[in-house]
């Protein structure tokens, strides 16, 4: 019968045609760090664990956060979160509530009662760690998850440091702080508290172990000159924290004036205010420009604490009976290039009196290096640390307030994870991952928002403040879980991918194919358009130049 | 006369509706024009009586009609369709695209004049107009003969995988009544088996048609369309032999009508043979040796049967019943292309335009167009005669 | 966010002959895989033609017969025919037409088809012009559009296909965009469902025609839904209007501004398209509210 011939029919398919040779540039899947993740100074991984939160696995983030932070619950309240200030949402409708979303897996932690994997001692060497703040704890978690024997020397009764005697438990209640150093205690560090080191017990302790590493903060309330701290109404704000939160409310005058713009300076105005005083704060600079966090500041006004900002006390006059007029003048204050450096301006007719009981100075703390003075190099107020936080002494390492002007907890808590990964480095080579370079963040251009629904950003309870001046009850309170939910929906997994297979469908080549951990691109048929690179909402795919 | 067949008295379109439709076509595009809608519907009354399964599909243009005649053939189903004039002028493209596509697709065509000026006359301009589309063409005298024509065009075009087009004039065969033998179904079954395409567009099969090919391919593609047309000649014949044994009617791809002795010899296709047939007869009862050559097969050209019949004539008057300005009577052009070459038997060719507009064209008519030639040096173009 | 989510059956190969970031082999490739392989395609010359091969190689698993430019739907009818008188009366027969080959010359087939209420699926990309041939106007081109026919810009408004569709009562009618496959699979999906002839026009932005970088197909589609250029709604029988995205969130000005077609406008040009879009969208409005249809937010 008839047999049309061949030529006019199909007879295969087109994969024969490699259009792959028509590209210029070619995608690539890459891992890339989100801003919140290099913003955050322990590296935390951001991305990853609020992903995990979001599909419903909150043990699985809470491993996430503590491979770099033992203490969720803790900077789930109080870190200054320059994670939120980097999100690639800030710009869109509010960045993603990252701390809030930190402080739900911590808190749901403590509450489950999950506990770190034993880990048995595998390495020789001993380590010491003197001071048990938020630097020392952090070094002792991650060498002991590490194999190694640690031993930390605390000079107060209990472990915590800043945490415990320079924070309020209004902003961070006792059983959180407790409940975050006992996971890491029972992991198996030894802790001696109530043990000063003086520089004849460290020399000793360097022969006694191979490691030690300094993190005894800075305790030593800077002097505002000018003042007389030998007269009844001045009173340091680090020792007025500590003995308030020991339980030994110092008995001072009624009107208290606390002067700096620290979130020291705000948690003794607030503590005061909680004791019943008339507190009025005197800082350098202009409200916007405080370095305390934002909501502290709010916070206090709230609470009914006056703020004189961009006023300096100049000179105090005491009347028959105690009662003290400061006189003070507006200034002109403007930051300098070094954290801790300014200048100020005495703004011409600016002069004001203030009247008062008692004057609180809390402009800043210095480390004490006595113990260390004569074995360590260090420039009066800070001990001297390369990059990977190695002292000028074989085996010794510091961090923390004694080696840093950070001053921020989380701060200390990333230097001690830096220092620990360093000190494996040095000791067990083999073990250590290399510190890798990571590259650019993730810029906000390349998250396809069309995939994020505008969403605003979540706001966790406050207790009202009227509810709050008369008790040291927390005043931020926890998201809902469904809130926390919604909240890291919101977040665009910067560089992380969520396997939505956009990449995948959105090829008009086919040439992106789905693997058991990702994708793949079949560059025999890439093209080149860079619709995956478009259409990803992470921003986990690149263009790179070339074939 | 045949058990195997019933006569009816039938005008030529109802003829070729009964041979469509004992040729089991599966599909039915068409499109209606006068004078062709009597085949179309014809073919609904079958279907509306359930006497057919074929679908018939009526859109909106001839153009439709034979793009889904394509369509179908391709998807593996025997088509017919039917028109004339306009509308086989709307087809053109599509014509092309059927041969090209080697759909096998039989279709009538009614002849008819084609505008402007509108008109309704028998005229073959429509068809032979499309000689070069790539379809077989037959012209076809009678009713009868465009039955059984359009039968065996089944046969051909499915086993040379080309599309066939059969003519016959308006009015003259198509509405003129005459009685026709109708074969047995069982009969048209055992000569036409059933469609089996060896490819086609359908689920399941990975072949597609159509594609954009590249020049050396194009080339094939022509020159295998080049050898099915040679190869339809002998499929023609054979399908036409087959049909003679079975039903006593068979029809040559030429007929010589008393040609023997001839000395003159009349060339025409369609309904004008007739005519010529009863002029030559005429001519006969008074002595002269007159012949008629009646081409049924015009694509592809019966060349050699035409040299055959014509080589060592006294002379050869061709009556075209088609115009082309600028070049004439198609037929005229084709005998003449034909017989070149045959040096010293080659006879001195008349081309003549008679009938063309549907004028009538008696046998009285035609005996005078042959003496008109009598002594007179062939012209090299067609002539207007009446 | 809507997941697309389908199960990508190589219906649609690699290889093929599309511009790089081409939105209508990507509508393409989503249609294929949600009608599945018991089907059979009708291309008329378009960009869909040419992504088709080249020969003897096909990017369609599926047949495909490719026909003249204005027998798209007389094609597929005679092609649906033959499969029921052959006992296939199950595949489906899609056409695959650029707007070309629908707005324009194929328009007479399809309106005779859809009368007929022949059981084939209708789909015409629509890139609004002849991008094939070199970005001639079309009648789908709309108002203010520079091509290579109308330089300066179309002075006539685009032909409303859909419209003249549901006045032929057609049982099925949808918009659909490459920048919502979830829907345009929904629509595939469902139009399956339906006997009688479906029809889908797809706006798939033409890169090269409409001036677009290679990766913003689908970025400019999402913006002619989201300035109401292009309502993403589907008209049952003639009369039951279902518009699948209820508001217009943007000034037609931002879809524009992302094409180098539109470059030459002036305020005044600009604000007529605006005002030409506005007036269809109430229209349609006007249409949902009358079906008695429900909108989808």
């Amino acid at each position: 019968m008839s047999n049309a011939p061949s030529p006019l029919w199909t007879t295969g398919h087109t994969e024969v045609f490699h259009t792959g040779t028509w590209r210029s540039i070619t995608p690539e899947y890459r891992y890339r760090p989100s801003p919140c993740h290099q913003a955050c100074p322990v590296g935390g991984s951001i991305a990853t664990w609020i992903g995990q939160l979001r599909d419903g696995d909150v043990h699985a983030a809470w491993l996430t956060l503590t491979e770099n932070n033992p203490f969720p619950a803790v900077a789930g309240r109080i870190c200054h979160h320059p994670c939120e200030e980097a999100c690639n949402r800030g710009e869109v409708d509010g960045a993603v509530s990252i701390c809030k979303l930190e402080r739900a897996v911590g808190d749901r932690a403590l509450a489950e009662g999950w506990r770190y994997p034993e880990v048995p001692v595998t390495r020789a060497e001993k380590v010491a760690v003197i001071g048990g703040g938020p630097a020392g704890l952090s070094v002792a978690y991650q060498l002991r998850r590490r194999g190694y024997a640690v031993t930390l020397f605390e000079s107060q009764p209990q472990l915590g440091g800043l945490l415990r005697y320079g924070i309020p438990p209004y902003r961070l209640a006792d059983d959180v702080l407790d409940g975050e150093i006992a996971r890491i205690l029972d992991l198996g560090v030894e802790a001696r508290t109530g043990v000063s080191v003086d520089a004849e017990t460290f020399a000793r302790l360097r022969g006694e172990y191979a490691v030690l590493y300094v993190a005894t903060g800075a305790r030593r309330s800077k002097r505002l000159p000018g003042l007389d701290y030998t007269q009844p109404w001045v009173c340091d704000s680090a020792d007025y924290l500590a003995r308030t939160n020991a339980g030994a409310v110092p008995e001072i005058g009624q009107r208290v004036v606390v002067v700096g713009g620290g979130s020291a300076a705000l948690d003794v105005a607030r503590t005061a205010r909680r004791h019943g005083r008339e507190v009025t704060v005197l800082a350098l600079e202009d409200e916007a420009q405080l370095p305390a966090q934002r909501e502290e500041v709010v916070e206090a006004l709230e609470e009914g604490i006056r703020l004189r900002d961009g006023a300096m006390l100049k000179s105090v006059t005491v009347h028959d009976g105690g009662a003290l007029t400061l006189h003070c003048t507006r200034v002109t204050f403007t930051r300098g290039e070094q954290r801790g450096q300014f200048s100020v301006l005495p703004v011409a007719g600016g002069e004001f009196d203030l009247d008062a009981d008692c004057v609180v100075p809390s402009i800043g703390q210095d480390a004490d290096l006595a113990p260390f003075g004569e074995q360590l190099d260090g420039s009066g107020n800070l001990l001297f640390v390369g990059s990977d936080f190695r002292t000028s002494a074989d085996g010794v390492w510091a961090g923390g307030d004694v080696a840093s002007m950070e001053r921020f907890v989380t701060a200390a808590v990333g230097m001690g994870k830096l220092a620990a990964l360093a000190i494996e480095r040095e000791l067990d080579p083999d073990a250590a991952a290399a510190a890798a370079d990571e590259g650019t963040a993730v810029p906000r251009a390349a998250n396809n928002t069309w995939y994020h629904a505008p969403r605003p950003r979540a706001q966790a309870p406050v207790r009202p403040a009227e509810a709050r001046v008369d008790n040291f009850d927390e005043v931020q309170l926890a998201l809902a879980a469904e809130q926390a939910l919604a909240e890291a929906e919101r977040c665009f997994s910067c560089g992380t991918c969520i396997y939505c297979d956009n990449c995948y469908y959105f090829c008009p080549d086919m040439a992106v194919t789905k693997q058991s951990d990702g994708y793949a691109i079949r560059t025999e048929y890439c093209k080149g358009c860079g619709l995956c690179v478009k259409e990803c909402p992470t921003g986990s795919i690149e263009m790179r130049a070339g074939r | 006369m045949n058990a195997n067949h019933t006569r009816m008295l039938l005008s030529g379109n109802h003829a070729v509706s009964w041979a469509a439709r004992l040729a089991r076509p599966q599909v039915i595009p068409v499109y209606p024009i006068t004078p062709q809608s009597p085949i179309m519907e014809k073919l609904g009354d079958f279907s509306a009586q359930g006497q057919i399964s074929a679908d018939i599909l009526t859109p909106e243009s001839e153009h439709s009609a034979m793009a889904a005649a394509i369509a179908a053939s391709l998807g593996g189903a025997r088509v017919f369709t039917a028109t004339a004039s306009q509308g086989l002028m709307l087809m053109h493209e599509l014509l092309h695209y059927a041969s090209g596509a080697r759909a096998p697709i039989v279709m009538f065509n009614v002849n008819r004049t084609i505008g402007s000026p509108w008109a309704f006359w028998p005229d073959q301009t429509d068809s032979v107009a499309q000689r070069d589309t790539g379809w077989i063409q037959l012209y076809s005298e009678t009713p009868q003969e465009s039955l059984d024509t359009t039968l065996q065009a089944y046969r051909f075009a499915e086993q040379v995988s080309l599309p066939v087009m059969i003519c016959h004039d308006a009015f003259y065969v198509s509405h003129a009544m005459e009685p026709v033998e109708v074969p047995e179904q069982a009969l048209v079954d055992g000569y036409l088996p059933a469609y089996a395409p060896t490819h086609m567009i359908e689920p399941g099969r990975g072949e597609s048609f159509g594609y954009v090919i590249d020049q050396k391919t194009f080339n094939q593609t022509r020159r295998e369309l080049d050898a099915a047309m040679a190869a339809a000649l002998p499929a023609i014949e054979a399908a036409d032999a087959e049909w003679q044994r079975l039903t006593g009617r068979g029809y040559g791809v030429v007929e010589r009508y008393r040609m023997d002795d001839a000395d003159r010899v009349l060339v025409t296709m369609g309904s004008m043979a007739g005519t010529a047939r009863v002029a030559v007869d005429e001519l006969r009862d008074a002595g002269e040796r007159v012949g008629l050559l009646k081409v049924r097969l015009f694509r592809p050209f019966p060349v050699a049967a035409v040299r055959a019949a014509l080589a060592g004539v006294g002379r050869v008057v061709v009556l075209d019943r088609n115009f082309a300005a600028g070049s004439g009577g198609m037929l005229f052009q084709e005998v003449k292309s034909a017989l070149y070459g045959l040096n010293g038997s080659a006879p001195p060719v008349h081309g003549l335009l008679a009938g063309v507009g549907g004028v009538n064209v008696t046998p009285e008519k035609i005996c005078q167009f042959l003496a008109g030639t009598d002594g007179a040096e062939p012209a090299n173009h067609s002539v207007w005669v009446e | 966010m809507h997941k697309i989510d389908y199960e990508d059956q190589g219906l649609f190969h690699s290889g093929h002959a599309a511009c790089p970031g081409c939105q209508e082999s990507l509508a393409l490739r989503t249609i294929l895989n949600a009608l599945g392989d018991n089907a059979v395609a009708v291309f008329p010359p378009s960009c869909g033609a040419v992504i088709c091969g080249p020969h003897p190689y096909s990017s369609l698993t599926i047949p495909v017969f490719q026909t003249t430019l204005e027998s798209a739907a007389a094609s597929a009818s005679g092609l649906k025919r033959a499969l029921n008188q052959r006992g296939k009366s199950d595949a489906t027969v899609v056409c695959f037409a650029g707007d070309g080959g629908t707005y324009d010359i194929g328009f007479q087939a399809l309106s005779s088809a859809v009368e007929r209420n022949e059981d084939i699926l209708y789909v015409c990309f629509d890139n609004e012009g002849y991008m094939n041939t070199g970005a001639q106007k079309s009648s789908s081109t709309p108002l203010h559009a520079s091509t290579a026919s109308t330089p300066a810009g179309k002075q006539s408004k685009k032909k409303n296909m859909v419209e003249i569709l549901a006045a032929h009562g057609i049982p099925y009618v949808a918009t659909a965009a490459t920048g919502y496959l979830h829907d345009l699979i929904a629509k595939v999906h469902k139009a399956k469902t339906i006997q009688g002839t479906r029809f889908l026009v797809v706006l798939v932005p033409c890169l090269d025609g409409w001036g677009l970088p290679d990766d913003a197909g689908v970025a400019v589609s999402r913006l002619a839904v989201e300035s109401g250029v292009w309502p993403l709604y589907e008209v049952e029988d003639g009369t039951r209007y279902t518009l699948n995205k209820a508001s217009r969130e943007r000034p037609v000005n931002d879809y524009l501004e992302a094409q180098k077609r539109y470059r030459h406008l002036d305020e005044v040009r600009a604000d007529e398209v605006q005002a030409s879009v506005d007036q269809q969208w109430a229209q349609l409005l006007a249409r949902v509210a009358g079906s008695g249809a429900q909108s989808a937010a």
